[in-house]
């Protein structure tokens, strides 16, 4: 990304095409864990674009060269708060099956691991929001505290304790469902 | 369930981790949303576009006739010049009325030395 604020509006744009084209991904996987289906996570993606598109001058202006991933994922995560609140409702399903499809695996371990992995995302689904939302930028997105922390409005410090506890409380659950 | 291998040394809980980065893997987007994107941004600034130039055609039929006349250009001037006027004509009221209060305290001092 560029460092510098374009100055006019055809830098502007390319410099947005460029930021499009280096977290449309990141942007459709927070939605996608946010919503739980495939098209409601591309309205909110595309609704993301639009608004980050909106503010982007200002964004560059003031962002002093950081990173803007922080950024999009934040107006991502107060888009879909405001999706829940229109909607009433929370995901309509699950976190499905979209990143074991992809997970490789032997043939021998396939429907142990794949068991293993509805449990972890079937424990995920049960966190706090905060919390799932911190492992789902950790894991999903591969962002670090500082930047998890930016996108939820934490400090580092916070946003690291936040993680630990997510962590510890999916162990404990795992545990338990295994006493079980 | 793989149970002990999946198992941390302790063995009292799961490598959660291991499993977190398994399970929450990044989720590829459809190749039809980046068209859709560029539809609806060029549909929103076309759309803004067209607003803004229908403001500055109402704008011109009405008011930037009036504001293209410099009688109008006039008024504001004059307006502004009466205004500065009578703040002076305020300040000099109050500084005469000042003076006056002053002159008549040093009469009355000076009256009050005078007398036995």
């Amino acid at each position: 990304m560029p460092t510098e604020t374009p100055t006019d509006k055809a830098e502007l744009d390319r410099a947005f095409s460029e930021l499009y084209r280096a977290h449309l991904r990141d942007v459709y996987s927070y939605s996608y864990y946010r919503v739980g289906n495939h098209h409601d996570a591309e309205d909110l993606t595309e609704q993301t674009f639009l608004q980050a598109y909106r503010h982007f001058e200002r964004a560059l202006r003031e962002s002093n060269g950081r990173p803007l991933r922080p950024w999009l994922i934040r107006i991502a995560h107060n888009l879909a708060a405001n999706f829940y609140r229109d909607r009433s409702r929370k995901p309509e399903s699950a976190i499905d099956d979209a990143g074991m499809i992809s997970s490789p695996h032997t043939t021998e371990s396939l429907v142990e691991g794949r068991e293993e992995l509805k449990t972890i995302l079937d424990g995920v689904q049960q966190l706090p929001d905060d919390r799932r939302e911190a492992l789902i930028m950790r894991f999903a997105l591969g962002m670090d505290n500082r930047e998890i922390a930016r996108a939820l409005g934490r400090s580092d410090g916070a946003t690291k304790v936040l993680i630990h506890r997510a962590i510890r409380q999916l162990e404990e659950e795992m545990s338990d469902s295994d006493d079980r | 369930m793989t149970g002990d291998a999946s198992h941390n040394l302790s063995g009292s809980t799961w490598d959660v981790e291991r499993l977190l980065g398994d399970a929450l893997r990044p989720i590829e987007p459809p190749e039809r949303l980046s068209g859709r994107f560029e539809d609806t941004l060029s549909a929103v600034t076309q759309a803004a576009a067209e607003e803004l130039s229908d403001w500055a055609e109402e704008l011109s039929e009405s008011e930037l006739r009036a504001l293209r006349d410099p009688r109008n250009w006039l008024r504001p001037v004059v307006a502004a010049g009466v205004g500065g006027a009578a703040t002076g004509a305020l300040v000099l009221l109050e500084l005469r009325r000042r003076g006056r209060g002053q002159t008549k305290g040093r009469l009355r001092s000076v009256a009050n030395r005078v007398r036995p």
